[in-house]
């Protein structure tokens, strides 16, 4: 049992900058995932070439690269500290939900970096810039938001398991299909002109939902 | 136990009747008889998974690992049906629309209760350790929940689908000749009578196996 059960804003800000700084010092987990997301748009934009013309395509195309890095890279923040065998130690000094919410920070993070690394990249090689920024942005933030509050829970659950890696894509597609749909139609609407609206509130409405569900179940992830 | 023949003489009789005595609706022509299987093992599958889910909480809840049996054992059949339900879905779509699979609203739906079904399955044969794994397939079942009503009911809604209007319809009706309402909700009370049977006996293995064990540990 933790000494104290506090999940104020500095044990959240703590844990956020902790994990920064031990991925800082190494950036194996950056590095590993930034050129897993680069081979897999590198595969994509040489298997299609340009396609300036294809929307509904380039939408896709873009999630599926997005949804590759996330499943490749998020479970790490909950897996490195069972590996390394700290997670006890965390789980002293810190409240479940305050650790459960530097971890989805940090996540959040790691996220925001690949994409502003694969993004710009993958707008440039497709050959094809959003007509309205704006909505494009948006649809990606909340997108974002949503896909980092799934992987962050379930990184949790499947970091305490036999298979680990393996099983974190597998376990985690189910929760993030109705993001990847949602995402790739809003940007498929905002790429063809139309209203984005109802994708953003769907989107938003279940990062909401995840988030809370998940605030819930923190505590009784780990017991033993 | 008489409840198990009573059980086969009452699907096998309505399965009888839906070939001999129901009529066919005009546009769907033969295919008609797919809705007796299909709808209830779509069904089964849709009450499968709130059971498992409602004994999931209720184990996070009170830590009986019964709830875990229950879950367990609905997750397994669910998995079944749901096979049944997509299978047969399939190829009435082959018949009706012309491919075996389009990724309809609807389609998506039973895919994606497919996948939750599987990576729950997957996720309780990874933990060896007995509460551990009730425990985290448990939160794991509870997360899966939130995003059920998403795909289901949701995105149905937001995007164009063919499939005729499911059981639980905005309009809340059931069009239906009257003797293929009958023999359609026979098959309903059947099929769910099906599930609940193997059900029970399926927490009652998980049980006994749970006794041998701990009698082995003690000798």
């Amino acid at each position: 049992m933790p000494i104290e059960r506090s999940s104020s804003r500095a044990a959240v800000w703590a844990i956020l900058r902790k994990e920064c700084r031990s991925e800082w010092r190494t950036r194996y987990g950056l590095n590993a995932a930034l050129l897993f997301a680069l081979t897999s748009l590198t595969a994509v934009s040489f298997a299609v070439g340009r396609l300036t013309d294809r929307p509904d395509i380039l939408a896709a195309l873009l999630w599926v690269v997005l949804l590759f890095a996330a499943l490749a890279s998020l479970s790490h923040a909950f897996v490195r500290e069972v590996e390394g065998r700290t997670l006890t130690l965390l789980r002293l000094v810190a409240a479940p939900t305050a650790i459960a919410f530097g971890k989805l920070l940090f996540n959040l993070l790691f996220l925001i970096t690949i994409e502003l690394v694969t993004v710009p990249l993958f707008l440039v090689l497709m050959g094809a810039p959003p007509p309205r920024w704006p909505a494009f942005v948006a649809v990606l933030a909340t997108g974002s938001v949503a896909l980092a509050a799934a992987a962050t829970v379930v990184g949790a659950i499947i970091s305490q398991t036999r298979g680990r890696g393996a099983l974190f894509a597998g376990a985690a597609f189910p929760i993030l299909l109705p993001v990847l749909a949602a995402a790739v139609s809003g940007t498929r609407a905002q790429w063809s002109g139309g209203a984005v609206d109802g994708e953003l509130r769907l989107l938003s409405a279940y990062a909401v939902a995840l988030l809370a569900i998940s605030l819930l179940l923190y505590d009784h992830l780990w017991e033993d | 136990m008489i409840w198990r023949g009573l059980l086969l003489v009452w699907i096998a009789g309505w399965i009888a009747a839906a070939f001999l005595w129901a009529p066919l609706v005009p546009v769907l022509g033969e295919t008609t008889r797919v809705l007796y299987f299909h709808i209830p093992a779509a069904w089964v599958t849709v009450l499968a998974l709130a059971w498992s889910m409602l004994h999931s909480a209720l184990y996070l809840a009170k830590r009986d690992l019964r709830h875990d049996d229950h879950a367990a054992a609905a997750a397994e059949l669910g998995l079944l049906f749901c096979v049944v339900a997509t299978a047969s879905g399939s190829l009435w779509a082959k018949a009706m629309w012309g491919s075996y699979w389009n990724w309809d609203p609807r389609e998506t739906s039973i895919f994606f209760l497919l996948l939750i079904y599987a990576a729950y399955l997957a996720l309780r044969s990874s933990i060896d350790q007995e509460e551990r794994r009730a425990r985290l397939a448990a939160v794991y079942s509870v997360v899966a929940f939130v995003a059920v009503p998403f795909l289901i009911f949701v995105v149905p809604r937001i995007y164009f689908t063919l499939h005729p209007d499911p059981l639980i319809n905005p309009r809340g009706r059931v069009d239906m000749d009257p003797r293929i309402r009958v023999v359609f909700f026979a098959l309903l009370a059947g099929f769910t009578g099906l599930f609940y049977w193997v059900l029970g006996l399926r927490v009652r293995v998980a049980r006994l196996e749970r006794r041998l064990q701990s009698d082995l540990e003690a000798t």
